[in-house]
C-alpha cells in the first residue's frame, strides 16, 4: 500500500484526511509537529505528503525544505489562505501542489493520484531537450555526464516540454498536463516550478536555453544554445 | 464684468487694493480740483485787476478824447470813434485785447450809427447781463465769459464795459474785451500737471497697498496651500513657522491641528485595518474546521444508501449547508480584501462572449429558463480580468434567474468604442426605487421572507460592484415592481482607458424611466 504522511497541527482534520485517504486505499501516517516530520519520515519512507503550511513549531515552510535536503518525494500543501504571499513561499520551498481549504475531498484524492502517477515510458525511452539526456524508464536526467536530481513534478514537467519540441505550451495546457487540473488554476504553480526546475538545470538561469520563456504565451523547449 | 465678480468675491488682495485706489481717486480728485480751482482763480484775479484798471486809463481817456470834439471843432468824432475802436492794434499791449462800442439800446436817441468792434469780434456775444448791469450802474463792470468772432472762433475772455456819452449826448456802452489765451494755456498745463500727479500717485498707492497686503496675506496663502496638501492626503504637510507674530500663532496653531487630524487619521486607519484583519483572520480559522466537517460529511453521504430516508435527506441539507457555508466564507474574503484594498487585477485578453455563454451553461438548472441572446457574431475582445467579470456574470445571471419568475431572460453584449457593456434583463418581480438604494449593500434582501432558491450569500452584488469598480468599470441596475430589473456592466477594453460612453442603456427604452438609476461609483 502507499503510505502518504499527513502533517497537520488540527488533531480532527488529520484524523478526517486519515479516515478519507485510508477509504481510498492509502495508508496513512499522522504528524501533528513539524519537528517529528524529519524523524519519521527518515524512519518510513512515505511516498507522498500532506502538509499544512501552518504549523506550531517548525513551520510548514522549514519542514518542506528539510524534506527536500534528503527526499524528491511529492509534497502537497494544504493552506487556508490562497492569496497570500505564503502559497508562493511554499512552492519556492519545494511543494509540488497546494489546496486551499476547505477543499473537496474527492479532488484531494485526484491529485495526490495524479502526483503518484508514474510518467508512462510508452514513449521513446529516451528523449533529449537542449545538452539534456531524459531517460524515462529510469527516471533520470543527465546533463554533461552527471545526473541531476528532479523532483517528480520537475521531471513530468520537463518530459512534457521535450515531447513536442517545437511546441508552445501555455501556462493552462501546462496545468492541465503536468498538474492534471480540468479547469484555469493558479498560473503561478507553473512560473515557480519552471524557476526552480532552471535552477537545477540551466547553466546560466539568467539566460535560459532548455526551458525558454515565450513572452505573452508561455514556455517551450530550447535547443540547448544561444 | 462677471470675472471681475470672481475676483473680487475670491481675493482679499484686491478686494483691499480695489477698495484702496478708489478710495484714494476720490480723495485725490477732491484735493486736486481744490487746488486747481484755486490756482486757477488766483491767476485770473490778478489778470482781472490789471485788466480793469488798464481799461479804465483807455475809457477815460477815450470819453476824453470824445469830448474835446466839442471845443476841437478839427476834431472829427467818427475818427475818434475809430481809434478808440482801433485801440487794440494801436497800443502797445502786454495782452491781447479787442474793444466794442454799442449804443445803449435804453436810449431813444441813439441811432447806433458807431456800433462796432475790432478784429471781427460779434458784439452779440457781449453777455445780455453784463450790458445791462453797466446801463444801470454807469460804473466799470467786469465778467469773464467767452467772446464770439464773426469767424465762429470762441475765445475765453475777461469783458469789461462802462458807459459813455458821444457828443452831443448818445449813451454808448464801451466794453474792452482782455483774451485769455496764455492764462488758458497756463491754467490748462498745471490742470495736466495735477491729473498726472493724480495718476502716479494712484498707481503708487494701489502698488505699495498691494505690496504691503499680499505680504500680511502671505501666511495665509501658505495655510491654503498646505491645508489643500492635507485634504489631498499629504498628510505629513506643515506650515513654516518663522518670528513671533500674530502669523506664526496662525502656523503654530495650524501645525497642531494637522498633527492632531493625522493621529485621528491614523488611529481610525489602524482600527479599520485591524478589523479587516479580524474578518480576514475569523474566515481563515473557520476554515481548518470546515474542512473536517465537509470531509466527514462526504464520508457520511457516500453511505447514504443504507440510511433512512429522514436520515438521508439530513445529510444532503448538511452538505448543501456546507456548501452554502463555503460559499459565505469564500465572499467575506472577498470582500474583507476589497476593503483592504488588497485586490488586485489581473487582466488578459478574454472573448466576452464565451465567456458570458459559459456562465449561462454554468447557472442553467433547468430547461425552463429562457435566456434570449442579442449579442455580435464576432468574438467581442476586452483585456479584463476574467474571473471577476465571470463571478459579476454568474451573479447576475443568477439574480436573474432567482427573481425572474419563469419568464425570459434576456442577455445583450454591445461593443463601444473603448468598452464593452453587458446587460441582464429579466421581466420578473423587479424592484422598487426605494429597494434600489440599498441593491448593493452587503447582506441586504430585497424581502426577507422570500425564499432563497439558490442560497446565494447576500455579498453578491455588493461584490460584482466592487469587481466593476476595480475595472474602472460600471455596474448599473434599473427595476420597476412587477415588471422586473436590468443590470448593466460595462467595462473599458483595456484598463487604465476611461469609459467614454454606455453601448446600453440601463434604463429599457420602452419602459418608463421613473425609477431612478443607480450606480454606486463612490463606494469601494
Amino acid at each position: 500500500m502507499t503510505l502518504i504522511m499527513v502533517v497537520d497541527d488540527d488533531q480532527d482534520l488529520a484524523e478526517m484526511l486519515g479516515i478519507v485517504l485510508n477509504s481510498a486505499g492509502f495508508e496513512v501516517d499522522l504528524v501533528n509537529s513539524g519537528d517529528q516530520v524529519i524523524s519519521l519520515f527518515t524512519a518510513h519512507e512515505p511516498e507522498l505528503v500532506l502538509l499544512d503550511v501552518m504549523l506550531p513549531g517548525m513551520s510548514g515552510l522549514e519542514v518542506c525544505k528539510e524534506i527536500r535536503k534528503v527526499s524528491m518525494v511529492p509534497i502537497v500543501m494544504l493552506s487556508a489562505k490562497n492569496e497570500s504571499h505564503e502559497v508562493v513561499l511554499g512552492l519556492e520551498a519545494g511543494a509540488d501542489d497546494y489546496m486551499v481549504k476547505p477543499f473537496n475531498p474527492s479532488e484531494l484524492v485526484a491529485r495526490i493520484k495524479v502526483r503518484l502517477r508514474r510518467s508512462g515510458s510508452d514513449t521513446p525511452t529516451s528523449l533529449k531537450i537542449g545538452e539534456i539526456v531524459i531517460d524515462q524508464v529510469a527516471h533520470t536526467i543527465i546533463r554533461h555526464g552527471k545526473t541531476i536530481q528532479l523532483t517528480r513534478l520537475e521531471f513530468d514537467l520537463l518530459v512534457a516540454l521535450a515531447k513536442e519540441p517545437g511546441r508552445v505550451f501555455s501556462r493552462d495546457a501546462l496545468l492541465s498536463e503536468v498538474w492534471g487540473y480540468q479547469q484555469a488554476a493558479d498560473t503561478r504553480l507553473v512560473n515557480v516550478h519552471v524557476q526552480r526546475l532552471r535552477a537545477k538545470i540551466e547553466e546560466d538561469v539568467e539566460n535560459p536555453t532548455v526551458i525558454v520563456t515565450v513572452r505573452g504565451v508561455g514556455y517551450k523547449a530550447g535547443t540547448g544554445s544561444e | 464684468m462677471k470675472n471681475f465678480g470672481g475676483v473680487w468675491r475670491s481675493s482679499i488682495l484686491f478686494r483691499v487694493v480695489a477698495a484702496t485706489v478708489l478710495l484714494s481717486v476720490l480723495l485725490i480728485t477732491i484735493v486736486g480740483s481744490v487746488l486747481y480751482v484755486q490756482i486757477s482763480k488766483g491767476i485770473l484775479r490778478e489778470k482781472v485787476n490789471e485788466s480793469i484798471s488798464e481799461s479804465r486809463s483807455l475809457s477815460d481817456y477815450a470819453q476824453g478824447q470824445l469830448d474835446a470834439t466839442l471845443y476841437l471843432p478839427s476834431l472829427k468824432i467818427d475818427q475818434v470813434v475809430r481809434k478808440i475802436l482801433n485801440a487794440s492794434d494801436l497800443t502797445l499791449a502786454t495782452t491781447p485785447r479787442e474793444v466794442a462800442l454799442i449804443g445803449s439800446p435804453l436810449s431813444h436817441r441813439v441811432n447806433h450809427a458807431f456800433n462796432g468792434a475790432s478784429g471781427g469780434v460779434d458784439i452779440r456775444s457781449i453777455p445780455q447781463s453784463l450790458r445791462e448791469l453797466v446801463v444801470n450802474k454807469g460804473e466799470t463792470q467786469w465778467v469773464r465769459s467767452s467772446i464770439l468772432y464773426r469767424d465762429g472762433s470762441r475765445v475765453p475772455a475777461i469783458i469789461i464795459g462802462r458807459s459813455i456819452v458821444i457828443p452831443p449826448s448818445s449813451p454808448y456802452e464801451l466794453y474792452y474785451i482782455f483774451l485769455l489765451k496764455e492764462q488758458g494755456t497756463i491754467i490748462d498745463f498745471i490742470g495736466r500737471l495735477l491729473l498726472l500727479s493724480a495718476l502716479l500717485l494712484v498707481l503708487l498707492i494701489g502698488a505699495i497697498s498691494w505690496y504691503v497686503i499680499r505680504q500680511a496675506l502671505y501666511p495665509i496663502r501658505d495655510a491654503a496651500e498646505i491645508a489643500e496638501q492635507l485634504t489631498a492626503g499629504d498628510l505629513g504637510r506643515r506650515m513654516r513657522v518663522v518670528g513671533q507674530d500674530e502669523m506664526t500663532r496662525l502656523a503654530i496653531s495650524f501645525n497642531e491641528m494637522a498633527v492632531s487630524m493625522q493621529q485621528q487619521i491614523s488611529r481610525l486607519e489602524n482600527l479599520s485595518r485591524l478589523q479587516q484583519r479580524f474578518v480576514s483572520d475569523v474566515s481563515h480559522e473557520l476554515r481548518t474546521p470546515l474542512t473536517t466537517i465537509r470531509m466527514a460529511s462526504e464520508v457520511i453521504g457516500d453511505s447514504k444508501e443504507k440510511m433512512d430516508p429522514a436520515t438521508a435527506r439530513s445529510v444532503e441539507l448538511l452538505q448543501s449547508q456546507i456548501t452554502r457555508f463555503e460559499a459565505l466564507l469564500t465572499d467575506l474574503l472577498e470582500v474583507s480584501r476589497f476593503d483592504a484594498r488588497a485586490s488586485i487585477l489581473e487582466v488578459k485578453e478574454t472573448d466576452i462572449t464565451t465567456l458570458v455563454r459559459y456562465c449561462i451553461d454554468q447557472a442553467r438548472v433547468s430547461e425552463s429558463e429562457q435566456f434570449h441572446f442579442n449579442v455580435p457574431q464576432n468574438p467581442v475582445m476586452a483585456t479584463v480580468d476574467p474571473r471577476r467579470i465571470e463571478r459579476i456574470m454568474r451573479n447576475l445571471i443568477a439574480n436573474a434567474i432567482d427573481h425572474g419568475e419563469g419568464k425570459k431572460i434576456e442577455i445583450t453584449i454591445k461593443e463601444g468604442q473603448s468598452e464593452v457593456a453587458v446587460s441582464v434583463r429579466d421581466y420578473g418581480v423587479g424592484f422598487t426605487s426605494r429597494e434600489s438604494l440599498h441593491l448593493f449593500d452587503r447582506f441586504w434582501r430585497a424581502d426577507p421572507s422570500r425564499s432563497r432558491l439558490r442560497g446565494g450569500t447576500g455579498l453578491g452584488l455588493s461584490i460584482s460592484l466592487d469587481d466593476a469598480n476595480l475595472h474602472q468599470g460600471l455596474l448599473k441596475a434599473w427595476g420597476a415592481p412587477g415588471r422586473g430589473a436590468n443590470f448593466v456592466l460595462t467595462v473599458p477594453k483595456a484598463p487604465g482607458i476611461p469609459i467614454g460612453s454606455e453601448p446600453i442603456r440601463v434604463d429599457p427604452p420602452n419602459e418608463p424611466s421613473t425609477i431612478p438609476m443607480i450606480s454606486d461609483e463612490d463606494e469601494g
